[in-house]
């Protein structure tokens, strides 16, 4: 019994010992880390946390522009390692100065994807953001901002724009935005800008999507000072002052009526133009509709749940649904053998708007939507058609689906059938891209991805489904049946 | 005479038990169905909301916005799920699509009928076009891209997201309260690095 007493007590007394071991180090630590909190210190904690909540999905982790979701967008989130700003009121080539950057974070960059912050990012955490964002670069540190003059304005008038005009001649604009500003007679297609990626020139009407803003300033300083990274140069020296201003007014001249400000007849003839134009160029149209819709789930995806840029469009994004089992979206590449490259137009067209399959079999109304594609007009359904059949091939070989093990099956089943319970929503990843990393770390997958150059993380996008054999469709891959 | 019976009654039940799990296992449930069954109820649920609308320019942008909503599968997430399929007398009103074993913290999909209290009466378009372009909510989170994907709808131009918020504004309104999004808890964040959480979760 005294034997007894004297353990127990040992115990608590060693219990208490950790529980204030513990309650010492967890009031020491703020302690330790600031025992004076440093503004600057504060601050850089501050910029850290927003950035990682709010930025580094688009602008990622380490600045470079490679964020999980970046490589869907078009243009792609800047990398902000390079210092190479593109709304500026500085030189050519020069570091934007800290207004520049709060003016891109607080109003966005309209026509991409970047957000105006104004509403959530102001004040100290603006600062703080900035100082952060900023340390990427080295540039900032060695360079100082070189801030351009910016002469008197010209009040726009009849004369201003006529001489405007002849300004776009002498200049070339045309070159890179056609004739009328839409880009119709450009020379210059296909361009890129520093980091490979293909741009497309601004639509000179559209005054709405510029990402500096649509005001003559705005665009004065465009051409004034360039966009950096970007193939529009500065046209510094190539024309008087007077002359600049003048091109600012002549383009936002050319300004149309946004669909906001149009009447019932205005939006009719837009649209019929705008179905016209469909017509005449469908791989264009269908390249809208594929990456306003089908790609983010069309394409292959990381262990952490990043877009790969190298998969975009060949599928691999695994759909989990209880009890119907697992889906792996298909590969819409031209591959010949993994991807769509020996279906033909009428197959395509089946499958994604009647959900028949290439061998007669149906697919399930989710997650592939057909019944949504169903609703579309035929002719977008061609586009996307005559688009899917341009986009070049990549290999990955796609899984079947799986259904998942017999029993959870049949109870899912019997609850569906029998019990009415409610039908399965959309997505259910039980699986989701960590899970599948955990598997990939477990040696359980099976090298599946064949695309050269390999990347290290392409491997665990292979998913796990390859790795269970007891799949009652069997174990043949989509691609192969001819 | 009463052993036979006893057999009987004992074989049939067996052969019941059975046929019931093969046919369990066999029905393919929902690939029986005529596809109309799934596309004209979508169809109509889609029009009914341009019946109403007078302004004739309001009526051009809205049948845009129908175009855009209704092949970009607005529905199969945004509407609520029953046990027939959606349930369309509540177009998207919400709760469709939740992410019920917590990857990235409760997602449920949101109600976009022009409720006052629970919809998207409470945003001004700014609010929307800001979710569909940047995928950042009225509250300054920034959504996670699988379960909303606005990575896709951010590559539209600003005049069709533009249509897209004058159809929903049209919508009939539906008193749907969605819960809003809850991060993961330190404990699930916890044991779902260690692998088995979303194992766990997913055997129910
Ligand atoms: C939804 C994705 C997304 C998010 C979230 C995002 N950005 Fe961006 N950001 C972009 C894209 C895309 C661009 C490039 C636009 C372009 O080059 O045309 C960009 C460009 C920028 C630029 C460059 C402006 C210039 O002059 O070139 C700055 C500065 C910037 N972002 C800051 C931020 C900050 C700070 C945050 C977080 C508070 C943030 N971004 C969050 C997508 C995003
Ligand atoms: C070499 C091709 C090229 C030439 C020549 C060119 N631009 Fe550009 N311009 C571009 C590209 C590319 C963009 C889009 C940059 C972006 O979106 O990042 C652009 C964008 C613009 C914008 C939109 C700016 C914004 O805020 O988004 C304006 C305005 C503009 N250009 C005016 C002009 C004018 C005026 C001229 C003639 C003086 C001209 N450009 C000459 C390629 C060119
Ligand atoms: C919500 C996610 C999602 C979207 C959006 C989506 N798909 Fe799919 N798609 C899938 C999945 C998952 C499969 C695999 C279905 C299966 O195996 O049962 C698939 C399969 C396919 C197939 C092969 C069908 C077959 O016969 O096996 C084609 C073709 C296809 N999708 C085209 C498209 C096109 C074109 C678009 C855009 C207009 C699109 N998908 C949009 C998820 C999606
Ligand atoms: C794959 C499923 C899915 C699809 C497809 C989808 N959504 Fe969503 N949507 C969601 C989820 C989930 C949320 C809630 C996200 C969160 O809170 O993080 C959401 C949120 C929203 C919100 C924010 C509402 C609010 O109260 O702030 C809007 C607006 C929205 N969606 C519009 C659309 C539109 C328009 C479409 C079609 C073009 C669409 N969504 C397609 C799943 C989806």
């Amino acid at each position: 019994m005294r034997r007894w007493l004297i353990r127990v007590s040992f115990g608590i007394v060693g219990a208490a010992a950790v529980c204030l071991l513990f309650v010492w180090t967890g009031t020491l630590s703020p302690l330790n880390s600031s025992p004076n909190p440093d503004q600057s210190e504060r601050s850089m904690s501050l910029g850290k946390a927003i950035y990682q909540s709010r930025c580094a999905i688009c602008h990622g982790d380490d600045g470079k522009g490679e964020g999980r979701a970046a490589a869907l967008l078009n243009p792609k989130p800047l990398d902000f390692t390079s210092g190479m700003y593109k709304i500026r009121t500085t030189e050519s080539g020069s570091i934007p100065t800290d207004e520049d950057i709060a003016r891109a974070i607080t109003n966005g960059l309209h026509g991409s994807a970047m957000p105006d912050w104004g509403p959530f990012i102001h004040g100290d955490s603006l600062k703080a953001i900035i100082t952060y964002i900023k340390l990427f670069s080295p540039r900032f540190k060695e360079e100082k901002p070189r801030i351009v003059h910016i002469s008197s304005p010209v009040p726009s008038s009849e004369s201003s724009i006529a001489n405007g005009r002849r300004v776009y001649a002498k200049l070339q604009c045309a070159s890179c935005h056609g004739t009328d500003g839409k880009g119709a007679g450009a020379t210059a297609t296909d361009l890129i800008d520093d980091w490979g990626n293909e741009i497309t020139t601004a639509n000179l009407t559209e005054p709405w999507t510029f990402k500096g803003g649509g005001t003559a300033r705005d665009i004065y300083l465009r051409f004034r000072t360039g966009m950096n990274g970007t193939p529009m140069p500065s046209y510094i020296g190539s024309a008087s002052e007077k002359e600049m201003w003048n091109l600012a007014n002549y383009v936002v001249s050319l300004a149309r009526k946004p669909v906001w400000a149009m009447n019932a007849e205005e939006l009719k003839a837009f649209y019929a133009a705008a179905d016209a134009e469909a017509k005449k160029n469908p791989v264009r149209r269908g390249k809208y509709l594929v990456e306003s819709f089908c790609e983010g789930c069309h394409s292959g995806y990381s262990a952490d749940g990043k877009v790969l840029p190298e998969f975009k469009l060949a599928g691999g994004l695994v759909f989990d649904l209880y009890p119907f089992g697992k889906f792996t979206s298909f590969n819409l590449t031209s591959d010949k053998e993994t991807g769509l490259g020996n279906w033909t137009d009428a197959e395509i067209k089946r499958a994604i708007t009647q959900g028949i399959q290439r061998d007669g079999s149906r697919l399930l109304p989710f997650p592939m939507p057909w019944t949504s594609i169903a609703q579309m007009p035929d002719d977008d359904v061609n586009a996307i058609i005559a688009y899917l059949r341009t986009v070049p091939p990549i290999r990955n070989k796609v899984p079947m689906p799986e259904k998942p093990n017999i029993f959870s099956y049949m109870w899912g089943k019997f609850e569906m059938l029998i019990l009415k319970k409610d039908a399965p929503g959309y997505i259910y990843p039980m699986k989701d891209f960590r899970q599948m990393e955990h598997d990939a770390k477990s040696g359980t997958v099976g090298g599946q991805v064949s695309k050269e150059p390999q990347s290290t993380s392409a491997n665990s996008l292979s998913s796990p489904l390859v790795a269970h054999n007891e799949n009652p469709f069997g174990n043949e891959e989509r691609g192969a049946q001819q | 005479m009463k052993k036979f019976l006893r057999w009987s009654a004992i074989v049939i039940g067996c052969l019941v038990v059975v046929g019931f799990l093969a046919f369990l296992y066999f029905i393919p449930p929902l690939t029986m169905v005529p596809q109309t069954a799934f596309t004209q109820p979508l169809a109509q649920a889609l029009d009914a909301p341009l019946k109403s609308i007078k302004d004739p320019a309001e009526k051009i942008l809205a049948e845009r916005g129908k175009m855009i909503v209704g092949h970009s599968a607005c529905s199969d997430c945004h509407t609520p799920q029953g046990a027939q399929g959606p349930n369309y007398n509540e177009f998207l009103a919400g709760g469709g699509m939740k992410d019920e074993f917590k990857l990235y913290g409760s997602v449920v999909s949101r109600n976009l009928t022009p409720d006052k209290e629970t919809g998207i009466g409470m945003r001004t378009d700014a609010e929307i076009m800001r979710v569909l372009r940047s995928g950042v909510s009225h509250d300054g989170r920034v959504m996670t891209p699988v379960y909303m994907p606005w990575f896709d709808f951010s590559n539209m131009t600003d005049e069709d997201r533009y249509a897209v918020v004058v159809y929903l504004r049209h919508l009939k309104p539906v008193w749907n309260k969605i819960p809003g999004y809850s991060p993961l808890s330190d404990f699930e964040k916890l044991s779902e690095t260690a692998g088995d959480y979303a194992e766990h979760k997913s055997l129910h």
